[in-house]
């Protein structure tokens, strides 16, 4: 409508200079090559009708392009859509609206190399095009498939642009695009030069074109911008099958091959003198087929020798598509720097990754450093309360369809429902075990196996989403390289939070100072006024309740299902243990250390998350041999041996 | 000397007379002998359970006798599942192979043989190349070796580290599980040459015995787990009596202590650990056979934490309660996950047993656990004694 209303205006406005106004007589004049255009010849009536800058050309352009164009009997062209039989057309010129039988009209249908030029030619005006969504739209598909005549209509565009960050945008595409089809080859460096500093993945392949390659094969070396000669013994086989394809080598017989031809030269059940029966030893069938071959019934068998001295009679080499050595070096040496960035940034990168799962193992952990690590209870079904607290969160989402205001109500509610249990299970199981751990262990396996298989009853085998806010989704996106999810980093906060929480509880609250009274000497303890029964059953309540909420964060980001409480729980042990039992702070420690290794060894072996993860184990378990308690390790009383 | 062994364990001498009725009882109901009461697959999984049972023993002389909560022992049970497995598949694999060249024109190079035996079994996996794993999978003599020394050797190791310094108690039974998982995860992997999650399947097919009935062939499995447990119920009873177990019983009671009386404890929880891997792998090689099918999913931890919850209920610190927990349990939850338990209805909701057997039976241990430490077996101390009877 707005685009409808400026063409309007435009209209009006040039009014007085009425010698070419309308379009259509400049369309008669190509008449021919409209209705039915060639790539070759196209191109001088696309010059015709851009010269005239007419506002009602790009129009016209982009309706050729979309096959909206039909042509009457008498040779004039209008823009019409088809509606059953009938047309409903529109003036070129006037934009007049009419209908009319589709018998008297034929559809003018450009082929796709017309169409790319009907393309390019429109650009230049999208590009100047005053309505800013066009001209984006025009910039982007330059970036989708960069072609050299683009690069003059694109510069130019660049003064006028009015938008900042699309005049960024068309600066750095005239870059890439100089970089490779400019006519200078100064320019062309300079262009180069100047994409050292931009590790996006377009100037990268932007580079990567420049230097592409063509794997060649010769007697001789040819001139040319030869990028590399290769050493055929590096990969023999692979080189002798380029040459089998140049047709400068005989083919080599494979095995199957072998077996063919022994096959199709049976002679009365005996291949050149050798009895069928002895045939099941490879030596045997090479001996039979030289004798074949000796007698001249199959080419000869090429043997390593032979395949060797056809690779050394050639070379190998990689030839640049671009004939200017000077550019490729160029590219080359950018390419290397950029290079190195992308491997800096990509660390950085590996960093935050391996600082959000430090931070979820730490999330799943911090509950069973206060059950485990403070009160040395061990909590098998600590992972169930992880996961009741994730069901809480999915549970107020079907009841609250906001997910701001649902999430508020989740971390609190989570918390209560997972105290209470924590403290209920304290109060029946937990208290009666106190001095029997080993028993403790198995009993919370009780339970864990029940909590387990009560929320599959309730809830169902299938994952459930705990959809985050939409504050939370995407990610922070630094480059192109770095970025990371928000979600990830309100863990990490998440994280930092419970962290100081618990610090501040253990070490500067009442409750703290009982709880590390009680876990130090009850009976003391009690001697002085403190109730341990109680002391143990809160500190219980609050590492489960702790759990809950963690529960919540980890099903932001992960599915909720009634088993995702078993995924964490040995690696929360783990980190518990690793990190040094009785202290927070070693938690953390224990938690970047998993977190960083388990990153370290999926770098090394991409792709492989199963196996970063069971080699972190095996480390896990060799470092527990060498310091068994842990990175920060207790020391005197506290101790507790 | 065997004499006064029977005298001072009466126990055994029952155990074996049960089992020795039992085994004749089955073998007469089975289709083999004609009588067909009892049907082949239930006759495997009464073979199976006797495999379980095995290990439970093994798994009661590690926990309810030394003191250590292993929770890795479903490991080397599976260690030893997949050490045969390899063997029944590569062998029978070949067999087929071996038969389906035969009709080539050209008889087949032993290389071509291994291609197309490679191809079989890693084609799933997206490979066709022997891993250096399967190194010795040609012979039988061999993995029947390894059903022993793989998990022998990986629990010697394992505990050697843990052992040595002192790892104990709870400690011990978290970086059991730890191994557990990290050795479930890697089989899990397609890339560490034992298929991946397809696990290793078509075992129950016994190369060699092609024409052997199902029906005959699992009888014979019976026969052979029930000797297995026999044996391995003899060796723990014998291991456990004497001089020997007395210190192993004191090192669960009071390691300390056993320490300062000069034995070297770490010696013995180590041969434990070690001996009991090496029994609970020939129990793995005998029950995957029966089952069929072998994969990764078989040793996840919570497998292992099962077997603690046998011999739990079973009652640890005796033998034949660890065999009565695992036959008890592991027939009840055949029976109940397996949907023939009737349901009960209780008007406002039906309790459909393959929904709630997992939290009776969860509940059912922490109850074990909290009122009842002595297990099932624990039953038997009621009975009145010949020398109390006066």
């Amino acid at each position: 409508m707005r685009s409808a209303l400026i063409v309007l205006m435009l209209m009006i406005c040039s009014a007085p200079a009425a010698i070419a106004q309308t379009l259509q007589p400049i369309l008669q004049t190509h008449a021919a090559e409209i209705s039915k255009p060639s790539r070759r010849s196209v191109g001088e009536t696309l010059d015709a009708i851009t010269r005239s800058s007419l506002p009602q050309a790009t129009a016209f352009l982009e309706q050729w392009s979309e096959k909206n164009i039909w042509q009457r009997d008498d040779g004039v062209f209008f823009l019409g859509v088809a509606d059953g039989n009938t047309l409903a057309l529109t003036d070129i010129d006037t934009q007049a609206t009419s209908s009319a039988p589709k018998a008297n009209y034929k559809q003018l249908k450009p082929n796709g190399g017309v169409r790319r030029l009907i393309g390019t030619a429109l650009v230049q005006f999208q590009l100047i095009d005053p309505d800013l969504p066009r001209r984006e739209t025009a910039v982007a598909s330059i970036a989708r498939r960069p072609e050299a005549a683009q690069l003059a209509p694109l510069l130019a565009s660049i003064a006028a642009e009015t938008d900042p960050a699309l005049k960024v945008r068309k600066t750095q595409l005239a870059n890439f695009l100089s970089a490779r089809f400019a006519d200078e080859p100064a320019d062309r460096i300079a262009a180069i030069n100047s994409l050292a500093t931009d590790t996006s993945v377009e100037s990268r392949a932007v580079l990567n074109q420049i230097l592409l390659v063509k794997p060649g094969v010769a007697r001789t070396q040819p001139d040319g911008n030869i990028a590399a000669i290769h050493d055929p013994m590096d990969a023999p086989d692979a080189y002798y099958t380029a040459l089998i394809n140049e047709d400068l080598a005989p083919a080599k017989q494979t095995t199957a091959d072998m077996k063919r031809t022994l096959k199709s030269n049976i002679v009365d059940g005996r291949i050149a003198g050798f009895a069928l029966a002895q045939m099941n030893d490879l030596e045997t069938r090479k001996a039979a087929y030289a004798a074949l071959a000796t007698d001249g019934l199959v080419p000869v068998l090429i043997t390593e020798d032979l395949r060797d001295a056809s690779l050394n009679n050639h070379v190998f080499y990689d030839l640049y598509d671009e004939p200017n050595a000077e550019i490729t070096a160029a590219a080359h040496r950018v390419l290397g720097t950029v290079t190195s960035r992308v491997a800096t940034a990509q660390v950085a990168d590996l960093t935050l990754d391996a600082l959000s799962l430090a931070s979820i193992f730490f999330l799943a952990a911090i509950g069973l450093a206060i059950t485990f690590g403070v009160m040395g209870v061990i909590n098998m079904a600590h992972g169930e309360f992880i996961m009741m607290g994730a069901y809480t969160g999915y549970v107020v989402q079907l009841f609250v369809p906001n997910y701001t205001v649902s999430l508020i109500i989740a971390l609190p509610l989570a918390f209560a429902v997972t105290f209470g249990a924590g403290v209920v299970m304290e109060r029946l199981v937990i208290r009666r075990l106190y001095h029997r751990p080993l028993e403790t262990l198995l009993a919370t396996f009780g339970i864990s196996i029940a909590l387990q298989q009560i929320a599959k009853n309730i809830f169902g085998t299938q994952a459930r989403p705990l959809t985050s806010p939409d504050w939370l989704a995407g990610a922070w996106v630094f480059n192109d390289v770095i970025q990371i999810s928000y979600i990830r980093i309100a863990i990490f906060v998440l994280a930092l939070m419970f962290l100081g929480l618990i610090i501040y509880i253990l070490k500067r609250t009442r409750l703290g100072l009982e709880v590390r009274a009680v876990t130090q000497n009850p009976g003391m303890a009690s001697s002085m006024g403190i109730d341990p029964d109680r002391i143990n059953m809160m500190t219980f309540g609050l590492g489960s309740g702790i759990a809950g909420i963690a529960g919540v964060a980890i099903g932001l980001y992960a599915k909720v299902t009634s088993e995702m409480g078993s995924d964490y729980i040995v690696q929360s042990f783990m980190t518990v243990v690793v990190g040094g039992v009785g202290n927070v702070w070693g938690t953390l420690a224990g938690a970047a250390m998993i977190g960083f290794g388990q990153k370290g060894i999926e770098w090394l072996n991409p792709s492989n998350t199963l196996a970063a993860q069971t080699y972190m184990i095996f480390f896990v378990i060799l470092f527990i041999q060498f310091r068994p308690k842990g990175i920060v390790a207790q020391k005197g009383r506290a101790a507790g041996d | 000397m065997k004499n006064t062994f029977i005298a001072k364990n009466p126990s055994v001498l029952w155990f074996m007379l049960g089992l020795s009725l039992f085994t004749v009882i089955v073998s007469i109901c089975s289709e083999a002998a004609g009588t067909a009461l009892i049907s082949t697959s239930f006759l495997k999984t009464l073979g199976k359970t006797l495999c379980l049972c095995l290990v439970a023993v093994a798994m009661d002389v590690a926990w309810g006798y030394c003191g250590i909560l292993s929770l890795g022992h479903f490991a080397f049970f599976g260690i030893g599942g997949y050490a045969i497995g390899m063997w029944l598949m590569y062998d029978r694999t070949k067999n087929i192979v071996v038969s389906s060249l035969e009709s080539n024109i050209l008889p087949a190079t032993p290389e071509e043989i291994t291609d197309a035996i490679g191809s079989q079994i890693f084609g799933v996996v997206g490979s066709s190349d022997f891993p250096l794993i399967w190194a010795f999978s040609h012979s039988l003599t061999l993995q029947l070796l390894a059903v022993v020394l793989v998990p022998g050797l990986l629990a010697l190791v394992f505990g050697w580290f843990a052992f040595r310094s002192r790892v104990a108690g709870v400690y011990l039974s978290i970086l059991t599980q730890a191994m557990t998982l990290a050795l479930s995860l890697y089989l899990f992997q397609n890339d560490t040459g034992l298929r991946g999650n397809n696990g290793l399947s078509g075992l129950q097919n016994i190369p060699g015995l092609e024409a052997v009935s199902q029906a005959t062939l699992s009888l014979w499995f019976f026969w052979a787990s029930a000797l297995a447990l026999a044996a391995g119920y003899l060796l723990f009873a014998w291991m456990t009596s004497g001089k020997f177990g007395s210190v192993i019983r004191a090192i669960r009671d009071n390691e300390a202590r056993v320490r300062f009386l000069g034995y070297h404890v770490e010696s013995y929880k180590l041969f434990i650990f070690t001996v009991t891997a090496m029994v609970a792998g020939v129990a793995g090689a005998l029950y995957y056979p029966q089952a069929g099918i072998i994969n990764p999913a078989e040793i996840a931890p919570i497998a292992s934490i099962y077997l603690a919850v046998w011999v739990a209920i079973g009652g640890r610190g005796r033998l034949y309660g660890a065999v009565i927990g695992a036959a008890v349990v592991s027939l009840m939850s055949s029976w109940f996950t397996g949907g023939s338990a009737p349901d009960i209805n209780l008007g406002v909701y039906v309790v459909k047993w393959t929904d709630w057997w997992l939290v009776l039976l969860g509940l059912t241990f922490v109850a074990v656990t909290l009122f009842f430490p002595k297990g099932i077996g624990g039953l038997f101390d009621l009975l009145p004694r010949k020398g109390e009877r006066t």
